[in-house]
């Protein structure tokens, strides 16, 4: 007879909770350690704010990813949805001269669209999500090259500070693009785990039919969640490129794999293996410490991927095993 | 030095504690060769931990095991299967892809010559099932394109392929089948014990349990409280007394008289395919029983009135307003709920806790700005278990975790939370143990009484005779009759269901 009395559903911040993610935070701090002790640079301040700020686009896509993932599917469009974020608006701006606050919306409503496109074809066509984002991710980018006839850069130099401020800027000392990603952050984390919306979402990512008859209206929110998880991906591409005042056709398709590693870095240190707001921040940190790391160290380039993937996987065997010792 | 052994299963004065838990007190079990050994008791009541036991999952902390006539002092999963004791778990553990032969031979493939002997697996399995099961089937057959019966006994068949087994445990082999297919499963029981093997039957329904066993063992909070040596008709009462340790002299509630108003009407509804041209009329305060087998468009018929599938013909009254049902959502919004005939797919999210199960038809009611205010939900869940027995008092439980009986008051529960008006109850009491049926019954009876229209489908007569004011019966799609409690008994039901007719007209 298993002891259920400790099983916390959606709260994942009980007392065994906090022990389970804290754990997984001491490997990172064994990581943290290592890498100080053995390169110079790691712990200056400066480093550490690398980290941070080179987070915060991935960040921003292992979200929308999230949100994908707790509703049962999965996003190889992520990064599509960027590409149109960027695209948008920085084509906005530069053809037809849109105040830099319209591109950003703008911006964000080109990735609603292909946001809008996975929703068409897996509520609507009921295509499985996982093909239907690989069908929006190769017509995607075969948009992507065919409207910058084969994928050259849109370059807007005299794009306005504020928009380029988006990314270089700060607010109060603290870099605007870590801002941006933290009220993603709490946003996600509002709607995910606390709001109504968000219990609902888990439901249907867990057992659709059962959230079907208890009167949730699942096409809908599914719907929903593919457009909104799109759009929160453009936010990225939008300060992708601020940075560069450029539109980089193909850019976004470099985080896809990092994002859904991010996310089920989160997923597999939560007490019932569910993907969670938290999970997907520490997961996210965690692969920018070791790319960080890994780079300061001068590995030879060819090794670093290896390393990393060993990495990963050994750090998950170690909080999975730890999750079940409790 | 061998002695006549008369038992193949000898278990003595069996213990073991859980924290917190006595799980089995100086248990028995004696299980007599050539035999069908019923094993009953409330959820709770030890048997699982028993049969672990004997699996070796558990160790046992004190008691004698000895199998048809050695002792086993250490029993690991090895050993007993080597004695030739074979488990027949509740959860199937088939894969869906594969052929009937890949999944009697799954773990035990056979080798020829150039790889695997296919051919040879297929008639061995064929022939299997044919002789010792008394089924045929196609080896070639997918699994997923076979009836839940058939996926039963290509189960079993797995578990007794290699001809050693000499003790084989049934868990709940009934649980996922409707009343027509268990009979086949019964055969196949019946025709092993012709072939001499030996059986432990674990289940719920006391129905099977006097139909099939020769001998019952009840138990109650973990201690052996009856050894019946015979079974007859008469042996239901005394089994029930013992398992829960009083009489229940009246499994269902008195009914109250109806004298509502209208509340739902359907006229002519049909789906062009399964059920046609049905009409149907129930008031405030009534109890209105659905019966018919599986396909006789009953299931169709309840899952259209909950809007999961589309209606093609006819209209609904709810009242007296004309609804359209696009989907359960406006189904619920309009206060008609359902209980789901597959409580384990689409009544409850398993891997979610009782309170959230329990909150997910009405979360608005315990949000604040569309954020849930925690405190007052899990409140609110636990002034729900605490109003219909849910147990454990624990909102926080994950509910795969709780008994069949206690998954079914979450159910419920989230209904009750939502003040509906009009309850329709698939197949509510299926796989519950006769405690919580109990409470079931009293609970569809109050549901009634505070003026809520209830509709019971089931394909269990008596549960229907025992409820309901009215019963309709559908066959082939189509009622064949809508009458009164009084004007209609077990026979004339039962003769409605299968043939249509009041009078069996088969010979």
């Amino acid at each position: 007879m298993s002891n259920t009395t400790s099983n916390t559903g959606f709260e994942g911040f009980g007392a065994k909770a906090i022990f389970v993610r804290y754990g997984f935070l001491i490997i990172i701090a064994a990581f943290v350690a290592f890498f100080s002790f053995y390169t110079d640079s790691f712990l200056n301040g400066s480093n550490l704010l690398n980290i941070v700020e080179g987070s915060a686009i991935l960040l921003i896509l292992a979200l929308g990813m999230t949100l994908i993932v707790t509703m049962g599917g999965i996003d190889l469009s992520v990064g599509i949805a960027m590409d149109f974020g960027a695209a948008f608006a920085i084509v906005a701006m530069k053809e037809y001269q849109v105040a830099w606050y319209f591109a950003v919306l703008i911006g964000i409503a080109g990735g609603g669209l292909v946001g809008l496109l996975n929703a068409f074809l897996v509520v609507k066509l009921k295509v499985s999500p996982f093909m239907a984002t690989l069908g929006t991710f190769f017509i995607g980018s075969s948009v992507q090259r065919i409207f910058t006839n084969g994928g050259g850069p849109i370059s807007y130099r005299r794009v306005a500070q504020e928009y380029r401020d988006l990314a270089v800027g700060d607010i109060a000392g603290i870099p605007t693009e870590v801002v941006i990603a933290f009220v993603v952050l709490v946003i996600y984390f509002l709607l995910l785990e606390r709001s109504v919306f968000g219990k609902r979402m888990h439901a249907i990512g867990l057992q659709q039919s059962a959230a079907l008859v208890s009167g949730i209206k699942v096409r809908h929110y599914l719907f929903f969640g593919f457009v909104f998880a799109s759009a929160t991906c453009a936010i990225g591409g939008i300060i992708g490129s601020a940075n560069l005042r450029m539109f980089t056709p193909l850019a976004g398709y470099s985080y896809l794999l990092d994002a859904i590693a991010a996310v089920f870095i989160g997923a597999s240190i939560h007490p019932q293996g569910r993907p969670n707001v938290p999970g997907t921040l520490i997961g996210v940190l965690f692969l920018g410490i070791v790319a960080n790391g890994l780079n300061l160290l001068g590995l030879n380039f060819n090794t670093k991927d290896a390393l990393s993937g060993i990495i990963l996987v050994g750090a998950l065997a170690l909080a999975v095993m730890q999750k079940r010792l409790r | 030095m061998t002695l006549p052994v008369e038992h193949i299963l000898e278990m003595q004065g069996i213990s073991k504690a859980f924290p917190g838990v006595q799980a089995l007190d100086k248990t028995d079990l004696f299980v007599r060769k050539g035999s069908i050994h019923g094993l009953v008791g409330e959820n709770g009541a030890g048997k699982s931990t028993i049969i672990k036991v004997l699996a070796g999952i558990y160790t046992r902390d004190e008691g004698t095991v000895s199998i048809n006539g050695a002792a086993c002092d250490a029993l690991a999963p090895a050993v007993v299967h080597e004695a030739g004791v074979r488990f027949i778990h509740q959860e199937l553990h088939l894969v869906p892809y594969f052929t009937v032969a890949e999944s009697v031979f799954m773990g035990q493939e056979q080798h020829g010559v150039l790889g695997l002997a296919g051919r040879r697996m297929r008639r061995r399995a064929e022939q299997f099932l044919k002789e010792s099961l008394n089924c045929e089937l196609d080896g070639k057959a997918l699994i997923r394109t076979l009836s839940p019966a058939e996926k039963k006994l290509v189960q079993i068949a797995r578990a007794l392929i290699d001809d050693k087994a000499r003790l084989v445990i049934f868990d709940e082999p009934t649980a996922p089948l409707a009343s027509g297919e268990t009979e086949q499963v019964f055969k196949a029981i019946r025709r092993l014990k012709e072939r001499g093997i030996s059986m432990i039957y674990v289940s719920h329904y006391l129905g099977e349990i006097t139909d099939l066993c020769d001998e019952v063992t009840v138990f109650r909070n973990g201690a052996t409280v009856a050894q019946l040596n015979r079974v007859d008709a008469n042996s239901t009462q005394t089994i029930i007394h013992n398992m829960v340790g009083r009489d229940i002299d009246a499994l269902y509630p008195e009914k109250k008289h109806s004298d509502g108003a209208r509340m739902f009407s359907v006229s002519a509804l049909g789906d062009n395919s399964r059920f046609f041209n049905v009409d149907l009329n129930i008031s405030a305060g009534e109890v209105l029983g659905v019966a018919g087998l599986i396909g006789s468009g009953r299931e169709e018929f309840i899952d259209t009135l909950y809007g999961l599938r589309r209606a093609e013909a006819g209209d609904m009254q709810f009242d007296g307003r004309e609804l359209k049902l696009k989907s359960p959502a406006d189904a619920v919004a309009n206060g008609i709920v359902l209980v789901p005939r597959d409580r384990r797919n689409d009544g409850l999210v398993l891997n979610m806790s009782v309170g959230d199960n329990i909150n997910l038809a009405s979360l608005d009611e315990v949000a604040w700005a569309r954020m849930e205010k925690r405190g007052l939900s899990l409140k609110r869940a636990n002034e729900l278990s605490e109003q219909i027995d849910i147990r454990p008092r624990n909102p926080k439980a994950i509910t795969r975790f709780l008994s069949g009986g206690n998954q079914q008051k979450v159910v419920l529960a989230r209904w009750l939370a939502t003040q509906s008006k009009l309850f329709i109850l698939d197949e509510p009491t299926v796989g519950v143990d006769i405690g919580a049926k109990v409470e079931i019954y009293q609970l569809i009876k109050e549901l009634a009484a505070n003026g809520a229209a209830v509709i019971v489908s089931s394909s269990d007569p008596q549960e229907m005779l025992g409820l309901c004011h009215r019963i309709m019966v559908m066959y082939r799609g189509e009622v064949v009759e809508d009458t009164p409690i009084d004007a209609i008994d077990f026979d004339s039901l039962l003769a409605l269901s299968t043939s249509g007719a009041r009078v069996a007209s088969t010979a």
